[in-house]
């Protein structure tokens, strides 16, 4: 089933194009965790607002800092963002869906439920706002401000998708032959959403990198190291005075990640549609 | 007396309705010894799957009553367990083969994976070992190049290789009693053979007691020994195969029998239906559920409900019955 989906992903000339930019980005990513880019991005290693040169390919900022170097760091925040954010919410939809799914129209459901209205009635700025203040001092703060917001989406996805899967016939069998329903919600219940929660995955991949941006442009966001978000919050003041350096490196690279990753997201759903791999 | 691979005595099941209780299985008892095939044949809706549901205690439990003075597998009785020792006995003692054989294999695992998967919930095992007897279930029922079906994943079977697949599965632990609710009424005829042989086979070897749940009474009498007839959620007749078809003795199995389209070379087919239709749940007629489509009916079957003795080999709920 992977092996079909894999060749339609692959036969899609858009989605192939989405994951070669996908690649080269983490690959960055991994360098800069690794120490091999991106080290000198505090350094102040020439004048205010320096041109493009051979030594600055980007320009320097307000402090004489390399744009490139702040950039290729920036790639790795926006992956870690991601990651994390992704990683603990997608975690927590499916747990959390899944239970309301299997037990719908139970207690445990309405309980999931009423949480998810509550946390999606709230604006998401200024929870995260709210968050952010009442972590003060804590670098986690926005992440976990996403997580709490993120995770409704997902579970409410995942809820659907288990009361569809629940009534279909292999899980009477799987009932027929004594597995308890624990045993069913994730050897059975969870592996065919699968398809389902790779995309959802990527969305929130997207959403956490575009959100980590909007919040560090308000100040709410990345307490040490740089972002996208932070560059663009320079660049702020910048562009008035005619420096584009922050403003056009940081855009250019969100534009392109986050279009590489729109474009993978499109193509998974395609090529994993359980629906068409039967047909 | 030997003792019944399967017993079920006094097994009732209803739903709660807002109007009321609904009756789906009324007072059944039968039993079925070791090695033999046993049909459970009536039109569609009279409590046929519900009773092999509730057999299973795979019911819900939320608008669904069942009650049973006891179900007894081989002498033990599984109605009075927990939840967790009903499972312990499901797929190992007692094992259903479903209706769909292309919904009730999980999409996303291999066959084999399957299978295997049966087997370790119930016995445990190493890898090598739980393959090994996968293949051995696979051979069983037929597959010669087990490997292959093994790692196939169901949407690559055709309707008859997952049936056979489910009998695999079914049968993998060696079950007491295997329950096979119209396991063959969506396959063409030949494939129809080929799986109910196939079973056959398989209770041969293992003295499987089988309850076939199907509404084809021609396959039930190619490949059972005896039968039961249902109508409403109570059993109306219980002989041997070879007496429902010489000799029907309630009204109703004689009108089923008459069903069956008869194939000859010299004239056309003819069709016949019982007349009127299986009435509804919520409001059964009092007294023998069958009198109003009954042709031989007499002011006493409108007013009380027949005896079925449930003891006996041969037995009738009919006041009038035939021959």
């Amino acid at each position: 089933m992977m092996g079909g989906a894999w060749r339609r992903l692959k036969s899609d000339r858009y989605g192939m194009t989405g994951l070669f930019i996908v690649i080269v980005f983490s690959m960055v990513a991994v360098c800069v965790w690794s120490g091999l880019l991106g080290q000198g991005w505090s350094d102040v290693s020439g004048n205010r607002w320096e041109s493009v040169s051979t030594t600055h390919w980007f320009g320097t900022n307000l402090l004489g800092q390399d744009i490139l170097q702040r950039t290729l760091f920036g790639t790795a925040t926006a992956f870690e963002v991601g990651l994390l954010v992704t990683f603990c919410s997608t975690l927590l939809g499916t747990v959390m869906g899944a239970l309301a799914g299997w037990y719908s129209h139970g207690w445990l459901d309405e309980v999931i439920l009423w949480l998810k209205g509550v946390l999606d009635s709230i604006p998401f700025y200024l929870f995260a706002a709210a968050v952010a203040f009442a972590l003060q001092g804590i670098p986690w703060a926005m992440h976990l401000a996403m997580i709490i917001t993120f995770w409704t989406t997902t579970a409410r996805i995942i809820r659907g998708e288990v009361m569809r899967i629940k009534q279909r016939e292999f899980i009477e069998a799987a009932r027929a032959i004594g597995l308890p329903s624990i045993k069913i919600i994730f050897r059975h219940v969870l592996p065919n959403t699968f398809h389902v929660l790779l995309v959802q995955a990527s969305i929130v991949f997207v959403a956490a990198i575009n959100t980590e941006v909007i919040l560090s442009f308000l100040g709410l966001g990345i307490q040490d190291g740089v972002s996208w978000g932070l560059m663009l919050a320079e660049s702020s003041q910048e562009v008035l005075a005619g420096h584009f350096g922050n403003f056009v490196a940081a855009g250019t690279s969100l534009f392109v990640l986050l279009m590489g990753f729109n474009l993978l997201a499109d193509a998974l759903q395609d090529a994993l549609d359980s629906r068409r791999a039967t047909a | 007396m030997s003792c019944h691979a399967l017993k079920v005595n006094d097994l009732s099941v209803w739903f709660e309705t807002d109007s009321g209780r609904r009756q789906v299985v009324d007072h059944i008892s039968f039993s079925i010894n070791a090695g033999e095939s046993t049909g459970l044949v009536g039109e569609s809706g009279c409590g046929k799957t519900m009773t092999a549901l509730a057999i299973l205690g795979l019911l819900p439990t939320s608008g669904v009553g069942v009650s049973a003075a006891s179900i007894e597998i081989n002498g033990k009785d599984i109605s009075s367990l927990n939840a967790a020792q009903r499972r312990a006995v499901l797929g190992r003692d007692i094992a259903m083969i479903f209706q769909q054989p292309g919904t009730a294999l999980d999409p996303v695992f291999t066959i084999g994976h399957q299978i295997s998967a049966v087997y370790r919930r119930h016995f445990g095992g190493s890898k090598k070992h739980l393959w090994q007897i996968m293949l051995d279930s696979l051979e069983a029922v037929g597959f010669s190049r087990a490997e292959k079906i093994a790692s196939a994943y169901p949407h690559q079977l055709s309707g008859g290789m997952r049936q056979l697949a489910m009998i695999a599965m079914a049968t993998v632990c060696n079950p007491v009693v295997i329950i096979a609710d119209e396991s063959t009424t969506a396959l063409d005829n030949s494939t129809k053979s080929l799986i109910l042989k196939q079973l056959e086979r398989l209770q041969l070897q293992h003295k499987t007691a089988i309850l076939l749940i199907s509404h084809d009474l021609a396959m039930v009498r190619q490949s059972c020994r005896n039968v039961l007839v249902m109508y409403c959620g109570r059993l109306l007749e219980r002989t041997d195969c070879q007496s429902l078809y010489s000799h029907a003795q309630h009204p109703y199995s004689a009108g089923l029998l008459s069903c069956i389209p008869q194939v000859s070379a010299n004239r056309p087919p003819r069709i016949s239906a019982i007349p009127g239709q299986v009435p509804s749940a919520t409001d059964l007629p009092s007294g023998c559920h069958f009198a109003p489509r009954c042709i031989r009916v007499k002011p006493q079957c409108q007013q009380s409900v027949p005896h079925f003795d449930s003891e006996d080999d041969r037995a009738v709920a009919c006041f009038r019955p035939l021959s």
